[in-house]
């Protein structure tokens, strides 16, 4: 029993990190149309923010709370700059944000070198029940991603801001002649996915610890993740997400670790293949 | 780029309606590139023939990619799936099997890549539901990424570390070894190869897959069956990987799941893109001038080369996206002209 309820919590903070990491793709690639190759990078960058203001002497949790803004701003930048660019051919787009996050990567590699450096929990320590341990910083992952999901889908689906960014999805010429700036919109948009990603690297950047190539496995289960959930709503990437997160974490407690990482990659193409529209279909929320 | 994507059926009429004309600049890149590749042994040093020669299987692999990308449309994510799986079949041949015959297992790489290509091309690109541009591009990545995995975490492949210490290529009693021999072998083999695809992209066959990349929806309305078009590209593209795979393999003397994985894959997209995708030679001139730059910048540059080599390709992308060689090739020519104008009786 107690193994099992461990085994569930472990399920539970690894599929709340996948969630936490897809959010902000899913966002881009179902409201955008675009395939960020980036994102992993926004990720990485916001551990790495994380990191600076740690080294800097300050608190934890105040790089966490920094990190969203940082890498908002600087997705803000690079849209207007660069990704503008690519919405017309969405191959070239898949190849610019590539370049992209190739630059980042490799700035962030020079800055830290080739090392894994650890970063402290902000809030250390366990929460015992019995003789099970949880780590408290996990839940409060859990906590964080439970509520980051509710506030996107809330941003999306209720506000003013959500409409005109759904308007822009749906009807990209109706929206500007009803008088919404699309490329502020989408500017908008994308600011909103990156810093996602950024918060999504401060928060599990105490679990994984802070090295260059953080941000590639994400973004491979990240992008399985948004095509089994389906691309074009706001559920189907989290649906997605979760599916892959608890899979990829439940199915080592059953299989070899190895073998499990590859079947759930390949279950999910062959998934794909034959249900191409995903878990949940449809345009909107 | 409008006026220029003429409809396939008026391309033999437009290139016979000036066939003295226009000055065509891709022969001589080709010449050109060929005589120095001849000549180059004979300039440098040991340790760099060694350097060219592994520039050459590059080449090779990138010349795969073309063919896929360039003309298939196809953007395959996973290239180096095909490259590895060959390397890692023929390394296996030699260290269990004891086979090392250049008869043998150059055409055992290139049907292990065939092979592959077959199976992950004919389930990614056939069926039912015809496959969006994005599914493919991310499954050949995930094919890729978990290729990788397999080979990291699997003790028979030699887990982290690969497989050490592959027996030279022979030929007969003669042992095949790296410099000036294995140099001309891996450049016959490249030009076989560019012939064959320079032959296949101007064939009627070709003609149909140029129309495919420039608007598929109106081969379709042709008749044209097009996944199965883009399956054999897509397979042939392997083949051909799977032979640079195979090369690859006994040039370097050991396989590791680098090769197999996903950075290796972007590695050959970064070639293609740069040089110049859809001219063949493009690809070739590509994986040449970045392989050099990276040998001789990051020696100097070392921190920074990866920085530099990002945002070239950036800039390439947003401002040049037909790639180095469209600065001497104009657009007109990369689409090219087929079958001999004024024989086909229209």
């Amino acid at each position: 029993m107690e193994q099992v309820l461990s085994a569930l919590f472990e399920i539970a903070s690894f599929g709340a990190i996948v969630v936490l990491v897809v959010l902000g793709l899913g966002i881009i690639a179902s409201m955008m149309g675009i395939f960020n190759f980036a994102q992993g990078e926004f990720v990485l960058l916001g551990a790495y923010v994380t990191y600076v203001v740690h080294a800097a002497g300050l608190p934890v949790w105040l790089g966490m709370v920094a990190a969203p803004f940082a890498v908002g701003a600087l997705g803000f930048v690079l849209e207007r700059t660069v990704v503008r660019r690519f919405y017309a051919a969405p191959i070239v787009a898949m190849l610019g944000t590539y370049a992209l996050g190739l630059i980042i990567r490799e700035i962030v590699r020079g800055l830290i070198g080739g090392l894994y450096i650890s970063v402290p929990e902000p809030i250390g320590g366990s929460i015992n029940i019995g003789n099970m341990h949880f780590s408290t910083w996990r839940f409060m992952i859990i906590i964080i991603t439970a509520l980051v999901m509710v506030g996107s889908y809330l941003l999306l689906a209720k506000t003013r801001f959500g409409l005109k960014i759904r308007a822009s999805l749906e009807n990209p010429g109706l929206a500007r002649a009803s008088g919404i700036s699309t490329p502020a919109i989408y500017g908008a948009t994308f600011a909103f996915g990156a810093a996602l990603a950024g918060l999504a690297g401060a928060l599990v950047v105490p679990v994984f610890s802070l090295f260059a190539d953080l941000g590639i496995r994400f973004l491979i289960q990240g992008f399985v993740a948004v095509m089994v959930g389906g691309v074009g709503s706001f559920a189907g990437p989290v649906a997605g997400a979760g599916l892959i997160g608890v899979l990829s974490a439940a199915l080592p407690w059953v299989i070899a670790p190895v073998a499990a990482d590859i079947l759930v990659f390949v279950l999910a193409i062959v998934f794909v293949k034959f249900r191409p529209q995903g878990l949940i279909a449809g345009k909107g929320i | 780029m409008a006026n220029e994507t003429v409809s396939p059926e008026a391309l033999p009429r437009a290139s016979s309606a000036a066939p003295a004309k226009a000055r065509r600049v891709l022969p001589i890149i080709e010449i050109v590139v060929l005589a120095i590749a001849l000549v180059v042994p004979f300039v440098l040093e040991d340790y760099l023939t060694i350097f060219a020669t592994r520039v050459l299987i590059l080449a090779l692999f990138a010349l795969s990619f073309d063919l896929v990308w360039g003309y298939g449309g196809i953007m395959s994510f996973g290239q180096a799936l095909f490259f590895g799986c060959a390397g890692y079949g023929v390394a296996l041949l030699g260290r269990d099997l004891d086979v090392t015959s250049i008869l043998l297992v150059l055409p055992a790489a290139t049907l292990i890549g065939l092979t592959a290509a077959l199976l992950i091309g004919g389930f990614l690109l056939l069926g039912r539901n015809p496959a969006s541009v994005i599914f493919v591009s991310l499954g050949t990545l995930t094919g890729s990424y978990a290729a990788d995995r397999l080979a990291r975490g699997w003790y028979y492949l030699g887990g982290q570390n690969g497989i050490p210490s592959i027996p030279p290529m022979s030929l007969g009693q003669h042992d095949i070894v790296e410099g000036l021999e294995f140099y001309y072998l891996a450049l016959g083999i490249l030009i076989v190869c560019y012939l064959l695809c320079r032959f296949l992209v101007r064939s009627q066959f070709g003609l149909a897959l140029t129309g495919l990349r420039e608007n598929e929806a109106r081969i379709t309305f042709f008749g044209y069956q097009v996944q199965h078009l883009k399956a054999i590209v897509f397979a042939l593209g392997g083949a051909i990987a799977g032979l640079s795979g195979g090369l690859y393999a006994f040039h370097e003397g050991f396989v590791w799941p680098n090769i197999l994985g996903v950075v290796f894959s972007t590695q050959v997209v970064l070639y293609v893109l740069f040089g110049g995708s859809g001219t063949l030679i493009g690809a070739i001139i590509g994986a040449v001038v970045i392989e050099a730059a990276s040998f001789w910048l990051s020696n100097t540059f070392q921190e920074i080369w990866p920085i530099i080599l990002g945002v070239l390709l950036l800039l390439v992308i947003m401002f040049r996206p037909a790639g180095l060689i469209s600065l001497i090739v104009s657009e007109r020519e990369r689409v090219g002209s087929f079958g001999q104008p004024g024989r086909r009786g229209r």
